[in-house]
């Protein structure tokens, strides 16, 4: 009896504890839909815009004067960086974004990209001619290296002739300014002029410009600099033998743990005080594992500044009020999430198709794309992946890219276009399973890299809403680099979802991904070395697209010829553009001068932040 | 003399032993299929002249047997090549050992200053509550996951801010004075230490107390009581020395975790230590640096058995014959 009792009580007790928590849970999921971060964290107002330094003349030195209120002197920010840290601090060594980064810092280019408008502004330079095929490029007087060095005309040339047209460190910059398989001429005018003259009219050129400039004198004094290239300016450096030109140098770089860098005393920014920038004196980047650790640290105040995702936004915003912190939504992100679909109809050395057969007749079928195209439920992708932080996406540019075609309007998900679509070409439903013309039974594999969770979502999703017209997908996440080796090698993939980091800045740096010979041509990609025509009339245009377009400097004209490029992509569907996230930073509210900008993010112009004290 | 001849022939026998690990690592490294360049691959602007370089500059053009004589020749002479992104391994591993040594050899020195006593203690009170207590404690030490230990910590130092979250040192640490350096060192280590040391207290002392037990049942121990010896004498001179056996066998698997006995709590830790190292270096296929780390665990292991048969040889008499 006695017993009877106490089982009563703790099965009472028990399901008391556990109503509770079921409530509870039930009731922040609630709470977390209906704070759809989109509305609460409203976009970043685009009437503060950030004025772009100009240039003052004092004493025969030509200062980059900054056009920001005038603030205080001293301090630190720390930041992070997510991942091993940088390899090395040689900005043309570098082949990870944190090293370039790092590189960065100290190494300033000729040119840097506008951060509101993407226009290219003059940086080390004083300003640019362009001359028909050639770029007249006149350099700041008076400006310094780190050690008392003037920069002159000779580091241009030591830094374009016997560094990046030499093919020393990574060959990226000169790999993507070769037209026709021929690098531009440079000549030295005077000891401030220089002249870049290339073969044949090339828009995306004067981008790369943006190349650091290195100090010839500190290169070429250390003993066979050329064959020891990757050493110079290695992880394992002595700071202080660093000669550098940018804002900040490296002061000392703890492996795993943090790089310090330290402001330039004699930099060649000034503020309308004509008093010498930067402000801070020390920016710390933490070497950070992952986000999960980065969002521990900034909650612990170990960090001043983060770039926030997922559900962490609806918890920050709510304490925002209370806290020492603003936050910033930027608006859609570089970043595009996408389907893409295998068309190719190739064989392989085997004479076996890459693709099964019944396969290609539907995926080479526009119809078939494009009905699942409108299957697909980007809204609810958005609300339930991505919580509301991000932007539908038809496009293959991304939206805060600044040759987005604005005329491509998408549209909603509809299964009665898709029905439709699928019906011009044959398919029917019988009890509810999608059958083509030929009577087989519509079935195919969709991949993604295992561990991806936001990746894996997406194909869950999508599988459903592919459901709805009969068609089965086998969903397999699969290992990273088996998955690269199935699209960059062995071709045997239906479907894939995926993401490629693009620029907003320059479409042609997608060529990798439309040319019908490109790297990266994942959706009809050829062998190296193939030699057959086989086109298709759209990868045809695209191919004359991105040659043409390349050809003009002019923006508009440019601007005619990737809206083309992008309205062909959305037409074809060889690849279904989902989503971009949404680029939402966080930082302290004692930082003044903070202009975040969706192409450059919130620490573009760190030599102008400062804090309030 | 004989000892010397003893050690000599062990060292001669592990020669064949690395030279097996390493093939057999080496090639189910290499079979894997994961690919150093597949996050290469896929950025469009890299192009296929700097692929087909950086293919040649790792030998991965080159058939696996080629790759492994190539990497066995230079290990012999010392040098262990370079990381996938070109910096010298011994440099990197140089940076992080330090760092390792420091939190595994705080935890091994503090779990064998309070596990053997622990032991000990609980063998001696047999049965009674506070040998109950100790194991109950040292039961929730064994089942609690390393991994997740840590991160409730971690949610205890971002709550209370009574410690820092991760990493050795704080961004300031070359400003302050000595004893503001050592301070420092001490609240970041406080946290991985706890979890280290509970984790591996509960096994040793466990593993002591049983010992204890066994001997304390032996004829010779009941002898040494009915001779009317003090039980202080009877556990001390009789019964400890013949407990320790198994565990100067333990400390030898203990050094050769020295290196490598903390991998996951480096990880949630963020501690800047060669498991960190090692796992990212796994994950991206780094061949030269998994295969330095895989040698050195083998050459700790082997040392550190060697060292154990040492120490058994000095402590134990029946051994030496």
């Amino acid at each position: 009896m006695k017993k009877a009792l106490y089982f009563i009580i703790i099965t009472g007790i028990v399901i008391l504890i556990l109503s509770f928590c079921l409530h509870k849970d039930t009731s922040s999921y609630d709470t977390e839909i209906k704070c759809n971060a989109c509305d609460t964290v409203e976009k970043y107002p685009l009437n503060k815009i950030f004025p772009n330094p100009k240039t003052v003349t004092i004493k025969g030195t030509d200062y980059l004067q900054s056009q920001l209120p005038v603030g205080e002197f001293g301090g630190r920010l720390i930041t992070s960086t997510i991942g091993e840290g940088p390899k090395t601090f040689n900005p043309f060594t570098a082949k990870d974004a944190t090293s370039s980064q790092m590189a960065g810092m100290m190494y300033d280019g000729l040119v840097t990209s506008n951060p509101v408008t993407g226009e290219v502004t003059p940086k080390l330079a004083d300003s640019i001619k362009i001359d028909g095929n050639n770029y007249i490029i006149k350099l700041r007087h008076g400006i310094k290296w780190s050690d008392g060095k003037p920069i002159t005309a000779d580091d241009v040339m030591f830094t374009w002739k016997d560094i990046v047209f030499a093919g020393l460190g990574n060959t990226s910059v000169r790999d993507s300014i070769l037209v026709d398989g021929k690098l531009p001429q440079i000549k030295k005018l005077d000891n401030y002029t220089v002249v870049f003259t290339v073969p044949k009219p090339f828009a995306p050129f004067l981008r790369q410009l943006t190349t650091p400039i290195a100090p010839k004198h500190w290169f070429t004094s250390i003993p066979d600099w050329e064959k020891s290239f990757d050493r110079i300016l290695a992880s394992t450096v002595k700071p202080d033998d660093i000669v550098y030109s940018g804002a900040f140098h490296l002061k000392k770089y703890v492996p795993a743990q943090r790089v310090i860098f330290e402001r330039n005393p004699d930099y060649y920014e000034i503020n309308l005080k004509n008093q010498k920038l930067p402000y801070l004196n020390q920016v710390v980047y933490l070497i950070v594992g992952d986000l999960n650790n980065e969002i521990l640290k900034f909650e612990a105040k170990e960090i001043d500044t983060i770039g926030l995702r997922g559900s962490t936004v609806a918890r920050y915003k709510a304490k925002e009020s209370q806290s020492d912190y603003a936050i910033y939504n930027l608006g859609a992100d570089t970043g595009t999430m996408f389907l893409a679909i295998n068309l190719n109809n190739r064989k392989n050395e085997k004479n076996k198709p890459y693709v099964s057969p019944n396969k290609q007749k539907w995926f080479s079928d526009i119809n078939f794309r494009t009905a699942i195209d409108y299957a697909i439920d980007r809204e609810s992708l958005v609300t339930n992946i991505a919580q509301g932080l991000a932007v539908p996406l038809f496009t293959s540019e991304s939206l805060n890219g600044i040759y987005l075609n604005k005329n491509i309007k998408g549209h909603k998900r509809d299964l009665n276009i898709a029905r439709k679509y699928l019906a011009k070409s044959g398919f029917r439903l019988k009890n509810n399973i999608l059958y083509d013309k030929y009577g087989n039974k519509v079935e195919f594999d969709l991949y993604t890299n295992a561990g991806n969770t936001e990746r894996e979502s997406i194909g869950v999703m999508i599988k459903q809403d592919l459901a709805d017209l009969g068609i089965t997908v086998n969903f397999k996440p699969i290992e990273f680099n088996t998955l690269v080796n199935k699209l960059t090698n062995s071709y045997d993939w239906d479907m894939s979802i995926m993401g490629l980091t693009g620029s907003p800045l320059e479409p042609h740096n997608g060529k990798n991904v439309w040319a019908s010979n490109g790297t990266l041509h994942l959706f009809n990609q050829r062998p190296v070395g193939y030699q057959i025509d086989d086109r298709l009339v759209w990868e045809k245009e695209l191919d004359n697209i991105f040659e043409q377009g390349a050809l003009k400097l002019n923006f508009a004209d440019r601007k005619k010829y990737y809206d083309r490029y992008q309205e062909i992509v959305y037409n074809q569907r060889p690849i279904v553009y989902l989503y971009s996230p949404t680029r939402i930073v966080a930082i302290r509210r004692k930082f003044k001068n903070v202009y975040p900008t969706t192409l450059s993010g919130i620490l573009y112009n760190i030599e102008e932040i400062w804090i309030e004290k | 003399m004989n000892i010397l001849k003893y050690i000599l022939k062990r060292i001669v026998q592990v020669i064949p032993l690395l030279f097996i690990v390493s093939i057999i690592s080496f090639f189910i490294i290499r079979l894997s299929p994961i690919d150093p360049l597949a996050e290469l691959r896929l950025n469009p602007s890299i192009s296929q002249e700097t692929l087909q370089k950086e293919t040649q500059r790792l030998g991965l053009d080159k058939p696996i047997p080629v790759q492994y004589v190539k990497w066995a020749s230079a290990f012999v002479k010392g040098d262990l090549g370079i990381t996938s992104s070109g910096e010298k391994v011994s440099d990197k591993l140089k940076e992080r050992i330090p760092n390792t040594l420091l939190l595994t050899s705080i935890v091994i020195f503090m779990t064998w200053i309070v596990g053997i006593p622990l032991g000990i203690l609980g063998a001696m009170f047999h049965k009674s509550q506070f040998d109950r207590l100790l194991t109950i404690f040292s039961s929730i030490g064994m089942a609690i996951p390393s991994f997740f230990f840590a991160i409730l910590l971690l949610i205890f130092a971002v709550k209370t801010s009574l410690f820092p979250v991760g990493g050795l040192t704080s961004f300031d640490f070359d400003e302050m004075s000595l004893g503001g350096k050592v301070l420092d060192l001490a609240r970041h280590l406080v946290l991985p230490v706890t979890v280290l040391f509970t984790i591996s207290l509960a096994g040793l002392q466990r593993q002591m107390r049983a010992n204890m037990l066994e001997v304390m049942e032996s004829d010779y121990v009941k002898f040494a009581r009915a001779k009317g010896l003090s039980e202080f004498k009877v556990i001390f001179k009789h019964a400890l020395r013949n407990a320790l056996n198994p565990m100067i066998t333990l400390l030898g698997f203990e050094f050769a975790g020295l290196l490598s006995g903390a991998a996951l709590t480096e990880y949630v830790f963020q501690y800047p230590g060669l498991g960190r190292l090692i796992l990212e270096a796994v994950m991206k296929s780094d061949i030269n640096l998994v295969m330095a780390s895989l040698m050195m665990g083998s050459i700790m292991l082997v040392l550190g058995n060697l060292i154990a048969d040492i120490l058994l040889i000095i402590t134990d008499p029946r051994i030496r014959n």
